[in-house]
Formats: C-alpha cells, structure tokens, sequence
C-alpha cells in the first residue's frame, strides 16, 4: 500500500541527514578537527614509469614544521601489499613508480603550507621508463614490458602476460548455432573517472594500543579487516569511522592510502590527516576502459540464435577491485535474453595507467554498449523494429535467462513498453530526430552479509545501528522508513547510527546496490525482534497467550482492545527504564562452484529511451527526451528513486557524449581535474528527463524492494548511439560521442557519399 | 600555495611604482580568476601580488561618455553584462562577458583581466577587436593609449612594458551604428573554455570585421570590405570563398586535446557564417547598403 | 606589505577581526582558521563551485579569492542561511524537493541559488539552470535541485 501521506514505507520522506546537508552542519571527513593534527602531502613523479634510485629527503625534512618525510625504506620489509582481490599495491612505490601519480613518500607537518613545500623538496633520483603500457594494444603485445613482477604471481600460468586473468563463461554451442545472419562489431567504452564532488580523504591516529582511521570509504569493514591484517592488530584494536562520502559511485570502496596514513600516526605518534585534491583523485580512482568485440547470431525473425564476446578491459598497475569488475559485468554480457548459445571471454588487462576500481554499474555499462549496439545493426538488416526485435527475446519472469542463475525476477517487458511508450515508440517522428531504446540488466550482490541493531529506548523513540554507507543513495533514511513502518515509530523520532565500526555491527559493504534488501531485510528483522519481545512483554504483563497478541505498526493488539505500543513498553520495563534491543542478519549466502561464487541477490533492470537531434553542422547532440524506467519492486522512497535514477542517466550522458581521460604517450592525464575534464552540468540535461519506476513488489527487499541506483546509467549509451543514428544514418562505436567525433562520421559519411 | 608579499596600493602611482621595482617578480591581482590557480599550481610563483581593487581610479565603474564607453580596470563581467549602455552598443561584448565561466567567475573577472592573461581563448578579445577597443595604460612615464590590436600580441603576452598597467578598456560608439555577434564552440553546453571564439560585425557601408580566437597564438581581426560577406541578399555559398579566405591566419595547434585542427577550421566556417547571419540581422533597419 | 594581515569581516552578520596569511584563500581561511567547515574544497579552479560564498552579496568562489581581498567586506556563508535555528524557505525547499543527495555540493549550490533569488525572485527554469550553471552535482540532483529553487521562488519572499 502506497501512503504518501506517512512517514513509512512508500512516502517521499525527506532525507534523514537532510538537515545537516542544508545547513553545513555535516560533518564530511575533511571537516573533523583532530587536535593535533598533522598534514600530509604526497611525493610523486611526473612520469608513468621510473626506477627510483634513491630519494633525498634532507631539504624535506629541513622545512620549519616537517615532523615525517617516509618513503618505502622506513615501512617494514619488503614493503607491504594490499588489495582487495590481490595483494598487489604497495603502500607506497617500492623501488619502482608504475602509474602516474603514485605515491613514492609522504610528509607529515604541522601546517598544510610546510607539507606542500616540502613535498616539492623530497628529491627522487629516477630513471624514466620509456615503453609503458597505456592501451588494450600495448597490455595485449608480447614485446610490452610486464607491468606487475612475475615473482607475485606465482602458480599463475599468465605472469609472463600482462594479462592479469581471463575470464570465460557461457552455455550452448556456438559454432554449431544456425544464424541467418552473424553482425560483427569492435565497440570501445572510454576512460572514466568518478569525480565525486568529496574528494578522498584519509586520517589515521594512535588509539591505546590500536588504531583509529577515518576514511571517506564505502566499506569501513573491509578497511578494519585489512588494517588489522597489514598491522597485525585485533579487529578489535582497530576503529574505522566511515562519515557520510560526498559521493562514492564505487570510487571509495577500497582502501587506498589508509595503510599508508596508519603508518604514519603510528610512527610520529599523533593523528595524521590527508586530502586527495580532486586532481589527485583522477590518479586514484577511475572506470576500466574496453574494447568489447560481438558476434551475434539472428535467425530472420529477429531470434537470438548466439552472442559471442571478446572483452578487454584496461585496468591499471594495480588490481584493486578491477578484475571483479570484469568478472562479474562479462558474465551478464548476453543480457537478459533468451539465448541459446553463448560465449564469453573477457581479459583484465594490466597497464601503467593509475588503477581503476568499482563505478556504478560495475562492468555492465561496457558490455551493455555493445551487446545493445549490435542488436540494433542486427534489426537494421533484418528490418525488423528494434523494439520489436528486443521484447521477441526478452526473458520472461521465471526464466533462467543464465543457465543455472537467479531467474528474471521481474515483469521486464513491461518496463521496456514502457519506457518505449514514454518516448513515443512508433510515433512519427519530428525530422532531423532520432529515437532510440536500449536495456540494461545488472546482477545484485552476489554474496552479503549484513547485521542491524535496532533499540527500542524507554521513551519509544528508536536507535538504527547500520555499517552501511549513506552516500546519497539515502540509505539512512530508508532504514528510518523500515523501522518507522515496523515500530509505527515518526521519523522524527528515530537516529539512524552509522559509520564507526566500534558502534555498528558488521557489514560487509556498500556496494551492488545492496543496502535496501540486505540491510533492509536486517534492520526489518530487528524491528520485528522488538515486536516478538513486545509480544512476550504483553503476555507477561496483561497474562494473555503471546499468540493471541499482535504487535504491528506501533500497536498491540489483545483480543479485546489495542494499546499503543509506548504504553507496553513503558509498563513493561517498569520503573528502572531501559530498551528492548533486536538483532538482525541478512546473508546472502556464497554458492561454491558458481563462477561469480553466488547468484544474484537480484537484477537491477532498464530501459532508456532518447530522442534527440543532432546539428548537421558541428556535431553537437541536443537531447530532447531521455526516459528512463527502472524495475524497482517497490519505491521505499519515491522521490529518492527519482534522484537516483536522474542521477545515473545523467552521469550515463556524460560518459556518453562527453567524458573520457585523455592520456599523453607518456601515459599521463593530460586533461586532470576540473578544467578539462567535462562532466555534465545544469546545462547539459536533456530538455525532457523523465525518470519512472515499475513496482511489482516482487523483490528480496523489505516490502518486495530490489535494489536501484545504478540501472538508469547501465543502456544509455547504446541509447544515444541508436537515436544519432536514425537521426543522421551514421553508426558509430566509439564513446563518447562529442560533438568532433559526430562531425568526423558526417564528415567520413559525405566523403564516401562523394 | 607558497607565500608571497601583499600589497594593496590606493593610487595607480604607487601600483605603478611598484610593478617598476619588482619587474617579473610582482603580479597584478584584479579579479584572480586565473591568477590563484597559477599560484596554487605553481606556474605562478611571484614576490608579491599587487591587489589593484583599492585604487581609486580603478574602482568597478563603466562610464558613458556620449562618444565611448570606459571600462575600469576592476569592473567585472557581471557589471559589463548588466549595463545598459554596453548592451545597446556592444550586444556581441555581452554575449562574450556573459560566458566567461560561470555566474561565480562574472562577479570576479575582470575585462582587463581577460585581456592582460594574453590567453588566445579570451572570450572578450574578438569583440574588443571588432568593437576597435582602445587599451588606456598608465606607467612609469605616464599615461598612453593603444589599438586592441597592438595591445595583444600572442600566447600570455600583451604590449605591456615593465611598470605599466592597463587603467580601462574604452569602447568607441559605432557611428554609424552596426550590427554585430559573438559566437563560441565548446565541448559541452555548460561553463567552458572555448575551441573557438568568434565576433563578426557588419555595418550599413558594407564592411565586414571578423575576429576570431583560441585558433592562434592570439585572437585575429580581419576585415572584409569588398561588401560581399555583409550582403543580406548573397546565399551563404557565394559567400563561403571569401569567409574561407578571412580564416587563413588560423593555425590551430594540433596538440590541443579540446578539438582537432580539421574540426576547428571546419567549425570556423560554420560559426563564422552564423554569425554573420545573425550580424546582419541585427544591423539597424535602413543602414543596409 | 606583509605576509600576515590582519583584516576585518563581517562573517554571517558578526563583525571579525582575523589575522591571515596573505596566500591563504577564503576557503582556507573560513574552513581552516573559522572552522566554518559547511564552505567546501573541491576542484579549486573555480568549475565546481562546492566552495561559493557570497560576499558584498555576490556568488563567489572562496577558492579564487585571497583572503586579504575581503578585507571590509561582508561574507556569507552556508552557516549564515538558517536564522535562529530556523532554517530559510530555501534550505526548506531543498529539503522538499530531495535535492540534497551526497549533500557535499548543496552548501555552494544554496548560495548560488540565494544570489539567484535574490537577482531574479522569480526566475524560469532557463535562468535557474544558468545560474547555477557553476555548481557542479555528481549525484545529478539537478531537476531536484532546480524544482527546489523553484518552489522557493514560488513561496514568495525568503
């Protein structure tokens, strides 16, 4: 039931957290005073690639201030590695730098003025590298150097390549797949970066015989875990506060410079405390760029007979979460169709390029550019409607579209008709106008565990405790709605706790879009804890048989008469006071011979839908109408799907037709920070955004909920790309399309043309 | 950012002094729109900064004077953006004010700022051209004043001699009046800095004054007076040969990573003509030859 | 000339006196040495305008500016916008509309929209779109954030 009018499940709740976010009141990692404090500056190199020889810190350390100048040689040996798949980065450049950016040391002093000046005075004795790999054709040649030492990659059959896994799935027999008609393709997705608004930010102080950190980091757990390893500290010796990021987009999950920040506070005894300039977070986090080449096989009515990938995805010198990313986004490349054959193989491609890690939609944005791009060449000759052609194959609820996978868990066709009914599918269109559709379809978590506390205090107001990240997604505020749902409790009333591991319980991350069904399903489970101990305390108090008691929405329900819940509780802990307390825990449990190592919690479904024109004579693409339409099982909160589902096709427009890093040949950013990388602004939204849910209530979540946040950003590329070329007649697979590269295919176009 | 001195002189003499003694080693702070990201990425590093927006003759006025319009060296974009006077005569300065950066950036930026930087993307360099600016200068033997044209001479540099400054930007009222345009290419619709800058003005005699910039070292003017370009009644081809031919000082680097050369020196026609169009449109009825 | 300075502002309506470095920018000197920390640091060239603050009344880039250069100014901040607690129709707005998401861009994005009110009390959706065109949103709240400064205009005077 929808109740707009109420605080719970399904109304446009304002945002727990709102207030502090429209007054400057929230306290953001950078805004914490640690008193104390010193500051850090990072030593780099301008260069990709170099062989440090020896690093002079003399001048360094003679700035009036500097307290710590530290280099590889003064962390334990050989200097540690983290990472989240592979133990692969060094906490800072051992003997060798392998991307543009990275660390090599780090000063610690009392003002921001000394750690800059005397970053500029560590002096590096290097020699450059010349011959870095910087491209899905360099990572892929034999002649390139190796980008990570063999001697870390034992038993692995590929340390001799620069190929750091190769992933294959699939089902049914390819080659032996009659098709009328095979479309071949090669489609490159750009380099891009995150660019959340918050850049990084990382402290680290003594803390008794432990350690505190303070990180902008999407999952505070696994930031404890691997302090706790490199440290050789207890978990419990080991305080992670995560404050709420200004943005993550998967861009903060992993730890990054924590360790590094740790050694520092352990080694000058006080709290240190760095953060990244947005330009230095252009060399900390990015997307994987790929090169995804596609077969599909068609019978003449449209039916899918096979899809064939080849995917490279470019990652950089080190792992972080990459080769997940390409594990898990190769793995849905043949979407979700009915097809019978299928083969993937996707390469995580190593490279002197700064790592790239997990962006909203994880792997899928690639593939799904592709995939949906080469349908529609495929409807094109076949002439067949390329809606048409899509809802022909698309999978029906219940059908294991992945053999052996989570079956479509949704009425998806009536997504698509709706999104194509939003732009007007099959209307005549106005000249000089392209229309295009395209879908996306993303695994949920495969694996999660997450556990909530919820206190019922004496007074009936409530404590949410939650290790999950609010980020924007308003994460805080859909498990208020829960427990304001269960409890019968307002909004107002409830704290919702997050962010220090010492106080919440443990969650495994944030991340896949997971929060409102894992999260949601724990803190629902705590709410209806607290509801099973009310139960058992009316029993007690009014001698009544718990199963003739009912406990819902704030009430108790006896067989004669109903008592608000407050008044229960009040009797019931009597005059001492006190709380009930409930747990909560929500697993998603590990599948062991599954290639991803579990099914999908899940599917985040889209359809996006465009029209637009394209201006004949510069190139420059104007978007009339972008629809988006998400299967959401149900809204929590609608008018923060909304924002989320704006937000992703908006930031889908950007690596659409504007993003991408630019690199010199020496593998350098050359387009880094604000100034020339472009991200959409007030200006450059579609004319017309119109951003709809389908609400079927058929999700894991609380109340049928499936997780969102990413599925509006996954189709709008092939979108875009399908409506330019209705537009113009021109076909092209290279993102994103600015207004040059539109110019260059009509320019190419009329060439041939004569 | 490393430190420097501050100085905060109250009359043009003393800034003058000033920049005299520390040649190089000073800069001069207007709106600083550009100058704090140079400070703070170490491009600019100098002894002191000269904060001019305590001088009394350079306070943010515009004066209309019946002959021309004086600008100070300390009005903003915002201020030229809003001001009647400008609006009515030089419609293709505000079109040019009003796209430097963002709102932000207008109430900080400075005309003679965007000049001074000697950047060839200057938004407001093509019109000033094509408006025949002239550059009022105060230095250690006085006062002068010069042609735009003179005034910028290629990539970061302007003919400023050491211990001058520029004092105000003045704007000779078009007589007979004429119609003109600005026009820009960017890589999105938002706040950028332009591939290409382009003003075109048009009067009743037939003249035609293009300018054009971020295709160079420095903005270009130059004009046609053949009467061709500025006929409203010749087709756009007729016209292309011709606007082809004010192009040729075009020399677009094919370094930039904002646009290639081939697709600014296409997007010069394309612009160029559009402007054109909308210049002649806009020339006063009944002043067409 | 000196390298410390000390000057005088009138920050959210108190009158200060602080001593500066002179390299120091409005935004260091506010978030470092004011602690009002609701002004924040992103791109620090003037794109992304996380770091706008009014002074003398006009949207401006703390990040640009010298601290020295506000000198007998007025400045106002993110801080400066609820009065007694109570927060302004357009930080209400904001709050109805959903426009705060990550909320690490709204504190600039408020002081843009407020100048823009304060400009245009009525303005279209062209002109909120141009106004806050220097105010850069990750998250994309940007309908949210227009239809925000829209019912603010609507509720009539802030």
């Amino acid at each position: 039931m929808m109740r707009a009018d109420s605080t719970g499940v399904g109304a446009s709740a304002q945002r727990v957290g709102g207030y502090g976010r429209v007054t400057g009141l929230q306290q953001y990692l950078a805004d914490i005073r640690l008193p104390d404090v010193l500051h850090v500056k990072l030593v780099t190199l301008d260069c990709a690639r170099a062989k440090i020889r020896s690093i002079d810190t003399t001048a360094a350390k003679q700035v009036p201030g500097v307290r710590l100048v530290m280099t590889a040689a003064d962390l334990p040996q050989p200097v540690p590695r983290f990472g989240p798949q592979f133990q692969d980065r060094p906490i800072l450049a051992d003997r060798e730098t392998k991307y543009h950016g990275e660390p090599i040391a780090a000063v610690a002093a009392e003002t921001k003025d000394a750690a800059e000046e005397a970053a500029e005075l560590v002096q590096v004795e290097h020699e450059v590298l010349s011959g870095g790999v910087f491209s899905v054709a360099d990572a892929l040649n034999p002649a390139s150097p190796l980008v990570c030492d063999p001697a870390l990659r034992p038993d692995d059959p590929l340390a001799d390549t620069n190929t750091r896994r190769e992933h294959r799935f699939g089902w049914g027999d390819v080659e032996a797949a009659p098709a009328d008609l095979v479309v071949e393709n090669s489609y490159e997705f750009p380099m891009v970066t995150h660019f959340a608004i918050e850049p990084h930010g990382f402290m680290a102080a003594p803390d008794g015989n432990g350690i505190a950190v303070w990180s902008t980091i999407q999952h505070p757990y696994l930031l404890q875990k691997m302090i706790g390893q490199i440290l050789d500290l207890p978990l419990a010796k080991v305080r992670v506060f995560a404050p709420d990021p200004g943005g993550g987009f998967g861009g903060k999950q992993n730890p990054k410079l924590e360790p590094l920040l740790a050694f520092m506070a352990l080694r000058t005894g006080r709290p240190v405390r760095l953060i990244l300039t947005l330009d230095e977070t252009f060399q900390a986090v990015r997307r994987s760029s790929a090169e995804v080449r596609v077969r599909t096989g068609f019978k003449n009515d449209g039916t899918l007979v096979f899809e064939d990938f080849e995917a490279n995805f470019l990652a950089g010198a080190y792992i972080d979460i990459a080769d997940r990313v390409v594990s898990k986004g190769s793995y849905l490349a043949a979407g979700p169709y009915r097809v019978p054959a299928v083969r993937i193989l996707a390469r995580t491609l190593l490279s002197h390029l700064p790592p790239s890690t997990a962006f909203r939609g994880f792997g899928i944005p690639q593939v799904t550019w592709a995939r949906e791009s080469n349908l529609d060449e495929g409807a094109r000759v076949l002439g067949i409607d390329r809606l048409e052609l899509r809802l022909r194959n698309l999978a029906h609820r219940g059908e294991e579209f992945v053999p052996g996978d989570t079956p479509a868990d949704g009425n998806w066709k009536e997504t698509v008709q709706k999104a194509a009914d939003l732009i007007g599918w099959g209307t005549p269109l106005p000249p000089g106008r392209g229309r295009g559709l395209a879908i996306g379809v993303k695994s949920g978590p495969t694996t999660g565990l997450s556990y909530s506390t919820v206190r019922l205090l004496a007074d009936g107001s409530v404590l949410v405790y939650s290790g999950t990240s609010d980020m924007g997604q308003g994460a805080r505020t859909v498990f208020a709605q829960v427990a304001s749902e269960e409890l019968g409790i307002p909004l107002e009333r409830i704290s919702v706790v997050m962010g220090d591991t010492s106080v919440v319980p443990y969650d495994q991350q944030t991340s896949a879009s997971r929060s409102s069904v894992l999260m949601g399903n724990a803190v629902l489970r705590a709410c209806r804890s607290i509801q099973a101990q009310l139960q058992a305390l009316a029993a007690r108090l009014y001698d009544i048989d718990e199963a003739e008691i009912e406990v819902r929405k704030g009430l108790v329900r006896l067989p004669d008469r109903t008592i608000p819940m407050v008044e229960v509780l009040e009797a019931g802990l009597g005059r001492l006071g006190g709380e009930l307390t409930g747990h909560g825990e929500m697993r998603k449990d590990a599948v062991p011979d599954h290639p991803l190592g579990g099914t999908a919690a899940f599917f985040e479904f889209n359809c996006t839908a465009i029209e637009l024109e394209v201006d004949p004579e510069t190139g420059h693409i104007n978007i009339v109408r972008h629809v988006t339409v998400s299967d959401v099982g149900r809204a929590l909160n609608p008018i923060q799907v909304a924002g989320q589902d704006d937000g992703a096709a908006i930031m889908g427009l950007g690596h659409t037709i504007m993003e991408h890093i630019i690199l010199d040949e020496e593998g350098r950013i050359r387009n880094i920070g604000a100034i020339d990388y472009r991200i959409p602004t007030s200006l450059d939204l579609p004319q017309e955004l119109v951003s709809a849910s389908i609400e079927n209530a058929d999700g894991p979540g609380p109340y049928g909920v499936k997780g969102i946040s990413e599925g509006a950003l996954l189709a709008v590329s092939p979108a875009v790309a399908a409506a330019v070329t209705e537009a113009t007649g021109l076909i092209i697979r290279d993102l994103p399309l600015t207004p040059q590269r539109v110019w260059e295919a009509m320019r190419d176009s009329a060439k041939e043309a004569g | 950012m490393r430190g420097f001195q501050y100085a905060r002189p109250v009359t043009v003499g003393e800034a003058v002094a000033l920049l005299d003694e520390y040649g190089p080693d000073a800069r001069l702070l207007a709106g600083g729109t550009d100058l704090v990201i140079g400070f703070r990425d170490g491009s600019i590093r100098p002894k002191v900064v000269i904060d001019l927006k305590r001088i009394s003759e350079l306070r943010p006025s515009i004066e209309h004077t019946g002959e021309s319009i004086s600008i100070s060296a300390c009005a903003v974009m915002t201020d030229i953006v809003e001001h009647a006077g400008v609006r009515e005569h030089f419609p293709a300065l505000v079109e040019a004010a009003q796209v430097v950066g963002s709102v932000q950036i207008r109430n900080r930026a400075t005309l003679a700022g965007n000049i001074c930087n000697g950047s060839p993307a200057a938004d407001t360099a093509p019109p000033l051209l094509v408006y025949d600016a002239m550059v009022a200068v105060s230095g250690p033997t006085g006062a002068r004043r010069m042609p735009i044209d003179e005034f910028i001479v290629g990539p970061k540099r302007v003919a400023l001699e050491r211990g001058e400054l520029v004092t105000a930007i003045e704007l000779p009222i078009p007589d007979p009046p004429i119609g003109s345009a600005y026009t820009r290419l960017t890589r999105r619709w938002g706040t950028d800095l332009a591939s290409i800058t382009l003003c075109c003005g048009v009067d009743g005699a037939g003249v035609t004054r293009l300018a054009y910039g971020s295709v160079g070292p420095r903005a270009f003017l130059v004009v046609d007076e053949s009467g061709i370009l500025a006929d409203p009644h010749m087709s756009d081809d007729a016209k292309a040969p011709l606007l082809d031919r004010m192009f040729a000082e075009a020399t677009p680097s094919p370094r930039s990573m904002r646009a290639s050369p081939e697709y600014r020196l296409a997007m010069l026609r394309v612009l160029g003509a559009r402007a054109l169009r909308t210049a002649i449109g806009r020339l006063p009825k009944g002043s067409t030859t | 000339m000196s390298d410390m300075l000390q000057i005088e502002v009138k920050v959210n309506g108190a009158q200060r006196l602080i001593d500066v470095a002179v390299h120091h920018t409005l935004l260091d000197v506010l978030r470092d040495d004011l602690e009002l920390t609701g002004t924040k640091e992103c791109c620090v060239v003037g794109e992304c305008g996380a770091c706008t603050v009014l002074v003398d009344g006009r949207a401006m880039n703390s990040c640009l500016m010298l601290a020295v250069e506000v000198d007998g100014s007025e400045v106002t901040t993110v801080e400066g916008l609820a009065t007694d607690g109570r927060l302004s129709p357009l930080q209400e707005a904001f709050l109805d509309a959903g426009a705060a998401q990550c909320g690490f861009c709204i504190s600039g994005q408020l002081m843009a929209a407020h100048a823009l009110l304060s400009r245009i009390p009525h303005p279209t959706v062209e002109e909120v779109n141009e106004g806050l065109a220097g105010n850069l949103c990750r998250c994309a709240g940007y309908e949210q954030i227009t239809q925000a400064v829209l019912m603010a205009a609507e509720g009539g005077d802030r």
